[in-house]
Formats: structure tokens, C-alpha cells, sequence
């Protein structure tokens, strides 16, 4: 679609997208909802106003991620995103740096991010830099290599963290180390098959005003930011909007990955492939994980508590737009390992055979919607959580829908979920610690 | 940077050593135009109360000015036990099962985490809690009761939070750092505390410090969150007011005094990457000097692209990380430089790293320390770093938790009389107070060095 040009045209244009565009949700969480309009090249912008503090942060999502990459250029979203933030030009990122502007990115499942966080007072300067290197990067085989480097570096230190380790090996497990199961940093095999040709392309599909969203938490009137990004980003390339596959999980014929560390501890995790993430199937993910790890009177509480076998248990929940993983995990003191491993494996068996009581239910549906109101209190927190809502296809308005999702979560239909999704046969075991063998 | 990065278990009693909880803890509230509601009950109890009505969210932390700092050789360790025991194990009323049941019912978060000075317990949920929640606290705070099984049961908890943190580069060299920077001071005792100490705790070990610190006069509360203040006035007065009043613990410490030689330390372990962790002695909470080494820690280390890491980088370009954190503690305070590279790098950033912050004495820092044409050209690292300070205090806005977290430590740490307004002394800092602070605190290069690299591997 070519973009209208006179600065008359704009104003009429962005006057009637804005009358146009959705009014301010009531919510019973905020007075005021999110909202969700479009810049005058048809970039969608998420909106939330909030007053708390004199802040702005907008996050530019790209749709793609590492669902996007294809197979053996493992590491090629996070390299493009983070080519997109070289600044070329000293002085302008020393003034970002005397406003204490902050810009960084992130490579997730299903989407990159570049963030944009500062004081409401400096948005303009912040904007001005972030549109010219975003939209016209510097992508020289100088910053690739530097890229490359630290990539490399970054991939070593994962390896650092045993819950991160465990998390990541689960991904790559159900998804054959492909696409949502790639390494975000790559190898040194696909940093090395990467291309400058591979990065251009790959930010030319999906770099786009048809394929990218903005989202935005601000103190400041949503006409004053809907403004000034139509100002700054009137450039990004119309391309064509990609297809990006999203691979459903398979689960493994091999159901247990061991990776050695000479620790102290052991981490001991069970991960599952769950449904995609519908309303209803979020809502009941959701309170699954809440359900099995998150805080005091969860399911494996007691594992810490009565049967001291942990300090920490938890769970996690990660979404693509196929499916969620959900990991139940532990972390033990190495003589334990045997006994927490069988431990883990009962609660969660009891859980699969018993499901869960009306009163058990009822708790976790308040600890969820508590939990989700603290998770989404931050300016950065919620402007993420808007963005990833858009990107599951959930849309943004989820975010004040998510509540009522959860209330009408059934006893029957939980039970129901949970029976489908925790069959202890479908588990995958993860090991992290100094009894396995070398990773497989 | 991506964002699955590990995360804290939830309601794990956490330690306060997490460098992000302990930061600079200013009276963030005390720049607002409506700075809430202090007032002190006739038991001696210090309350906060602050309206942000923004989301229906309750949280209160309640603080107790009691830490690692308190313990001796003996007893190191106690404090964090007691903080555990506190927080899963029950009450005179309700056994542990029933508190963690109570909790969930009413939709809370719930934590604790001990300090080198204080003891602090956080509590957020659904505004509509608020009497749950004040109730739960008075409860479990000034009606605790454990037996010894119950003890027993949480020592394994801690000894796994032991080599949870052992397992751990970062958290690890943190404490390994602060024990090494304070020697023959209390604060250069683990706050995690000592293994056989823990094994060996009996109820009454516990009941000594809980019956000598656990008390109003020693306490702060905070409350922020959806309420009217009226009312949430009225409901604290009427479950907290009818604690008896007791004296305050009179203990005094010394001040930490400033390193007399270098102490490192240089292990290996399981791990890929190198670890570095410098720590120095820097002024106490108190401390006239505290901007300014609050302001140097931006530039040098902690804000938008600082100039520790730029340095760094020339010399040794596998340097992935830099971060610096000022710790201003009640009888000290610590500025704690860390830094992840490639390991084979590690020995000459020791050098390097000591090397640059002693010449940070010497730099300049604004623009007006330049003249002529160089001055346009300068970068101004002080107009920054006073920008990110106050960047800072927007995303502390934001959080009521931390917000209610920095008030109570402000409560139990301040000594002075009129404080000032924090970004109004901030404001006053110049590029000559830098230099100072560098010279006083950085420049004679004493530290305490901890350095995690991998094993090497059997021939």
C-alpha cells in the first residue's frame, strides 16, 4: 500500500485512525484498558496509558523469532535483531547515553523485540535514533564477526545455569533442535554457516510495516506517541507479510536427556508437551503451572517442606503459537537425586490420576489472577506481556480478558486438560548434574 | 538476552545478598508531592502507609532490624534460619501447612530474605486481603512457635539453599566477596551463615534472637498499595496496636573499617565461562559521601554504556558483562564491581579492572572539565549518570513491592535528622566530588578478588 504523504493528509489520516480505533476497554483491572490503533503506514500500535511514573517504554515486536530461522542458521534472529541496535553514529548514542535512554532486544520463540525504555521527557530523541539505525541498519561484516563473538560467548555462559540448561534442553527435545527448539545464540556449526546474505534477507521478510507491531506503556497521551512514531518510522519497508511456520512438539521416542555438571546439585525436571495457547487453553495452562510449582501450597511444595528434598521447586510455562512446554522441576543435593526424582514423578502422577478438588481449584484460580496482576504492574512487564499476547494470537485484549478466561476454567474441564496433557508416559526427563553421562 | 533466563523460585525464602535487592534503597517516596502517612504506634512500631491505586495490589513489607551482623562466629547462620523458620513453619495457631494453605486461598505472594542489618518479610495480594494479610503477618511475626522437628526439617532446606548458592558463580564470589571485605567486622560473616552452626540449632538458639529482636520497637512496616489510607491507618492500629511495648535492642556495631591489604581468592569449578567479582569498601548508609559514589557507580558501572566495560573491552574484547553495585549498609557499605569474560581473560582483567578504577581519581566527567572546542565535544558521563539516577526512581515507581521494601529499609537505617531530598543531593554532585570519592574509596586498589574460572581438566 503506497503511504499518503503531506503532512495535512497525515494529520487527517491518523485523526480518523484514532476516532476509529477501539475505545479504551473498562476493565476491572485498570479504569482505563489497553487499546489498539494503527499508524498512518498501517503499523499497528498497542497502547496502554499509565500515569505511575514519568517512564515510556515501547517495544517494536517483529514476528518471526526463532520459529523463523531455518534449519542450520540456528542463532540468525538474535544476530539480525541485535545488528538492528549498532549505532553507527557516536554522538547520537552518546545523547541516548546522557538521557539514559535504553535500547535493547531480545530473541524469543515466536518474535524478536527491540525495546525502547526512557523518560517520557526524552521520547522524541529516543525515537529519532531508534528509527534511523532500526530501519536502515548497519549490517557490516566488521559488527556481524564482533556479533559472532559475543554470541558464542553468550551460548558458553548458558550453559552456567542448570534451570536455564534443563529449560533449553526441553525445547530442543520436543522440537528435534529445530525452530522453537534451536539455540537462540547458535553453534558454532550455524554461526559459521551464517551469511551477510542470510541476514539481509532475513530482515527484509520480516523486518516489515506489514509483519511488525508496536507496543507501548507511557505516561504520555497515546496521540502525542501514535505522533511520534508515525514521525520516526515512516520507513520500515512494506514487504509482504511471511507465513511463519509454527511446528506442533513431538514427543521424543528417547523420554530422558541427562547433561553432565560437576555440581553440587542436581536439577531433576519433567517437561510436557500442552495444547496451543487458545483462550481456554492458556487459562488452564496457566493455572496448571501455578498449580504444580508456583509458591507456598503448590503441588511440589511439599517436596521442599515435608520432604526436604529441595530449596527449590518450581514450574514453568513456555508458549509458542503451537503449544505451551510446561516444566515441573527441582533442584537436589546429589545423594537425593534418586529418591526426588521418584518424589517429583508421584506428585505429578498423583495429580495426573486424582486431578485436583473445587477448593484447590478455587485457590489457584485467586493465586493466578494475583500473580498475573504483580507480573503486569511494571510499565516493561506489561508492555511485553501485550505484545506476546498479539503474537499467540491471543490478542492484546487478552491481557484484561485473561481473568475471565480463568473463571470459566471448570473443575471437569481442568481435570479433563490435565488427564490429556500430564500422562507420566508422556513425559520427557530432564537431568542436569554429575551422575549422567555426556550429553546425548 | 534471552528472556527464559532462570528466575527465583517464588516463595523461596531469598537472600538479600541478590545485589538488585539491596541497592541503593533511597527514600523514593520522599520526592513524591504526597509522600503517605508515617506514623509510630504507642508500642514502638514505625508504619508507612502510601496510596497507589493504580491495580487492585496490596503489598507489605514488614523489616526488622536485625541481620548477619548480629550473629557471632557461634551463631552465624542463625538469623536466616529464624527468617525460614518464620515464614514456613508456623505459628502458635497454625502449623506450616496451614499458613502455606492460608496464603494460597487469599491469592499472595509471600517471601522473606535476611540481610547483613535488617530481616524483612513481603507479603502482596489482592487489595480486597488487606485484613488477611495484616492479620497473616501479625501472626506469624510476633506469634511464632516451632519445635524442634519443624527446625530440623527446614536445616535441610537451607543446607540445599547452601549449595544451591555454592553451585552458583555469581552468588557465590557475592558472598565470598563481602565476607573478604569486612575482616573482623560482623559484616564479614556469610549471611547464609556457617553449615555446622545451622546442623547443630536448637529451638532455644532460635527463640533467643526471635524473643530479642522480634518486637514492635525494633520493627517498620510498610504498606502501599489500593487503599484509603484512613482506613488502612484504622486496621493497622487495631491489629498491630496491641502489641506490648519493650525496649530496643541496644547494640550498637563499629563501622566497618577500610581494607589494609588485598585478599584473593581464585577458584575453579564447573563452569564454562570466568567470573570475576572485585569489592571495596564504600560509605555507610548515612554517609555524606553516598551520592557521589552513587553517581560514580552509574558512570563507571552501571548505567548506559559506562565507562568500566568501554575500558575493559580495549584491553580484552571477550568481556561479556560488567556491572558495579553500591551497597550502603548501616555500619558500612561496599561497591562491588563484577565481571564475566571469556576465563583464559580473567587473569589480566584482575589487573586491568584494579588498574582503572584506581585512575577514575584522576578522570574527567562533565563537560565543564574540558575547555575550549574539547569541551563541545566531551561527553558529559555526570549528566548521564544523574539521568539514569532518575531513571531508576521511575521504574521504582512502579513496583509497589519495592517501593515498600526501600521505605522500610529507610525506616530502620536512616540516622539523620533531615536527610535531604535524594535527587536534590544527587543534583548537587560535580565532577570534583567524583574524583574524591574515587580517591577516597577506589584509588589505593586495597579489595577483596574472587574469581570463578573452570577446572582445568585431568591429564
Amino acid at each position: 500500500m503506497k503511504r499518503p504523504d503531506g503532512r495535512a493528509l497525515v494529520a487527517v489520516f491518523a485523526a480518523a485512525i484514532m476516532a476509529a480505533a477501539a475505545p479504551g476497554q473498562e476493565t476491572a483491572i485498570w479504569k482505563a484498558g489497553p487499546r489498539r490503533s494503527a499508524l498512518t503506514t498501517e503499523v499497528p500500535l498497542i497502547f496502554h496509558q499509565d500515569k505511575a511514573s514519568a517512564m515510556t517504554v515501547i517495544g517494536l515486536f517483529v514476528p518471526g523469532g526463532r520459529a523463523a530461522v531455518p534449519a542450520g542458521l540456528d542463532g540468525l534472529a538474535y544476530l539480525t535483531t541485535r545488528l538492528t541496535l549498532e549505532i553507527p553514529d557516536e554522538g547520537k548514542a552518546r545523547d541516548l547515553m546522557a538521557q539514559a535512554t535504553r535500547m535493547t532486544f531480545s530473541c524469543d520463540e515466536d518474535h524478536s523485540l527491540v525495546v525502547i525504555e526512557c523518560l517520557s521527557e526524552n521520547l522524541e530523541a529516543a525515537l529519532r535514533v531508534a528509527g534511523r539505525i532500526i530501519q536502515d541498519p548497519l549490517m557490516t561484516g566488521l559488527r556481524i564477526g564482533r556479533g559472532k563473538e559475543m554470541m558464542a560467548l553468550y551460548a558458553q555462559a548458558e550453559e552456567d545455569d542448570a534451570v536455564l540448561t534443563g529449560s533449553n534442553a526441553a525445547l530442543k527435545a520436543f522440537f528435534r533442535g529445530q525452530s522453537y527448539g534451536s539455540s537462540g545464540y547458535g553453534s558454532e556449526a550455524t554461526l559459521k554457516a551464517i551469511e551477510r546474505k542470510d541476514i539481509l534477507a532475513f530482515f527484509r521478510r520480516y523486518f516489515t510495516s506489514k509483519s511488525v507491531f508496536f507496543s507501548a506503556v507511557s505516561d504520555l497521551d497515546p496521540g502525542a506517541v501514535q505522533a511520534l512514531l508515525e514521525k520516526h518510522f515512516s520507513k520500515l519497508p512494506e514487504g509482504e507479510r511471511s507465513e511463519i511456520p509454527a511446528p506442533p512438539p513431538i514427543i521424543p521416542e528417547e523420554r530422558e536427556v541427562r547433561l553432565a555438571k560437576d555440581s553440587k546439585q542436581t536439577y531433576i525436571g519433567r517437561a510436557f508437551a500442552m495444547p496451543p495457547p487458545t483462550p481456554d487453553g492458556h487459562a488452564k495452562g496457566t493455572l496448571v503451572e501455578v498449580l504444580i510449582g508456583k509458591g507456598a501450597g503448590s503441588r511440589l511444595w511439599g517436596l521442599r517442606t515435608a520432604e526436604r528434598l529441595a530449596y527449590n521447586v518450581d514450574s514453568r510455562l513456555t508458549w509458542t503459537r503451537s503449544a505451551g512446554v510446561l516444566e515441573a522441576f527441582l533442584e537436589t543435593e546429589n545423594s537425593k537425586s534418586e529418591r526426588a526424582s521418584d518424589a517429583l514423578d508421584r506428585e505429578l502422577r498423583a495429580l495426573w490420576e486424582k486431578g485436583v478438588t473445587a477448593a484447590e481449584l478455587e485457590a489457584t484460580k485467586t493465586m493466578a489472577k494475583a500473580a498475573f496482576l504483580r507480573q503486569v504492574e511494571t510499565k516493561s512487564a506489561r508492555m511485553r506481556v501485550l505484545g506476546q499476547f498479539e503474537v499467540l494470537g491471543l490478542g492484546f485484549d487478552y491481557i484484561t480478558g485473561l481473568f475471565a478466561a480463568i473463571d470459566a476454567v471448570s473443575l471437569d474441564g481442568l481435570n479433563a486438560y490435565i488427564q490429556a496433557a500430564l500422562a507420566p508416559d508422556k513425559a520427557l526427563r530432564v537431568i542436569v548434574g554429575p551422575d549422567g553421562p555426556e550429553s546425548r | 538476552m534471552d528472556t527464559r533466563h532462570r528466575e527465583a523460585s517464588v516463595a523461596g525464602a531469598g537472600m538479600a545478598l541478590a545485589l538488585g535487592l539491596v541497592l541503593f534503597a533511597a527514600p523514593v517516596l520522599l520526592q513524591a508531592d504526597d509522600p503517605g502517612r508515617y506514623l509510630v504506634l504507642d508500642n514502638g512500631l514505625r508504619v508507612f502507609l502510601l496510596e497507589k491505586r493504580d491495580l487492585p495490589l496490596l503489598h507489605i513489607v514488614t523489616g526488622f532490624d536485625v541481620g548477619s551482623k548480629n550473629e557471632t562466629d557461634a551463631t552465624s547462620g542463625i538469623v536466616h534460619l529464624l527468617e525460614h523458620c518464620i515464614l514456613f513453619r508456623g505459628t502458635a495457631s497454625r502449623s506450616g501447612e496451614e499458613v502455606g494453605a492460608d496464603i494460597r486461598r487469599h491469592g499472595a505472594y509471600f517471601n522473606a530474605h535476611t540481610g547483613q542489618d535488617l530481616s524483612v518479610f513481603e507479603i502482596s495480594l489482592p487489595a480486597g486481603e488487606a485484613e488477611f494479610a495484616l492479620r497473616n503477618q501479625r501472626d506469624i511475626l510476633f506469634d511464632f512457635a516451632v519445635t524442634q522437628a519443624e527446625l530440623d526439617g527446614e536445616k535441610e532446606v537451607i543446607l540445599e539453599e547452601f549449595n544451591q548458592m555454592e553451585d552458583d558463580p555469581r552468588l557465590n564470589a557475592t558472598d565470598l566477596v563481602l565476607q573478604a571485605l569486612f575482616p573482623g567486622h560482623p559484616y564479614g560473616r556469610s549471611v547464609y551463615g556457617r553449615r555446622e552452626v545451622v546442623q547443630a540449632a536448637t529451638v532455644e538458639d532460635l527463640m533467643g534472637f526471635y524473643r530479642r529482636y522480634f518486637v514492635a520497637g525494633n520493627c517498620a512496616l510498610a504498606v502501599v498499595g489500593d487503599f484509603v489510607t484512613a482506613d488502612m491507618e484504622r486496621m493497622v492500629r487495631e491489629v498491630f496496636g496491641s502489641l506490648p511495648k519493650s525496649g530496643l535492642p541496644a547494640d550498637p556495631l563499629p563501622m566497618a573499617a577500610p581494607l589494609k591489604k588485598s585478599a584473593v581468592q581464585r577458584l575453579e569449578r564447573d563452569v564454562k565461562d570466568g567470573y570475576l567479582y572485585l569489592g571495596f569498601v564504600a560509605p555507610d548508609y548515612n554517609h555524606a559521601d553516598q551520592y557521589a559514589v552513587n553517581v560514580l557507580t552509574e558512570v563507571l558501572g552501571r548505567g548506559v554504556n559506562p565507562l568500566l566495560p568501554a575500558l575493559l573491552r580495549t584491553e580484552r574484547d571477550t568481556v561479556q558483562t560488567v556491572d558495579m553495585a553500591y551497597i550502603a549498609s548501616r555500619y558500612g557499605g561496599a561497591v562491588v564491581v563484577s565481571i564475566r569474560a571469556d576465563p583464559k581473560d580473567i587473569p589480566i582483567l584482575e589487573r586491568t579492572a584494579v588498574n582503572t578504577l584506581k585512575r577514575a581519581q584522576s578522570e574527567s566527567y562533565s563537560k565543564k572539565d574540558f575547555q575550549g572546542e574539547a569541551e563541545l565535544y566531551a561527553f558529559d558521563y555526570l549528566e548521564s549518570a544523574k539521568n539514569q539516577i532518575r531513571f531508576a526512581f521511575g521504574r521504582a515507581d512502579e513496583s509497589g513491592l519495592q517501593l515498600a521494601g526501600s521505605l522500610v529499609r529507610y525506616i530502620l537505617l536512616n540516622t539523620r535528622e533531615k536527610p535531604g531530598r535524594y535527587l536534590d543531593e544527587i543534583g548537587k554532585i560535580d565532577s570534583s566530588d567524583l574524583r574524591k570519592a574515587a580517591a577516597k574509596y577506589l584509588a589505593r586498589g586495597e579489595c577483596a578478588m574472587v574469581s570463578i574460572v573452570p577446572k582445568k581438566e585431568k591429564k
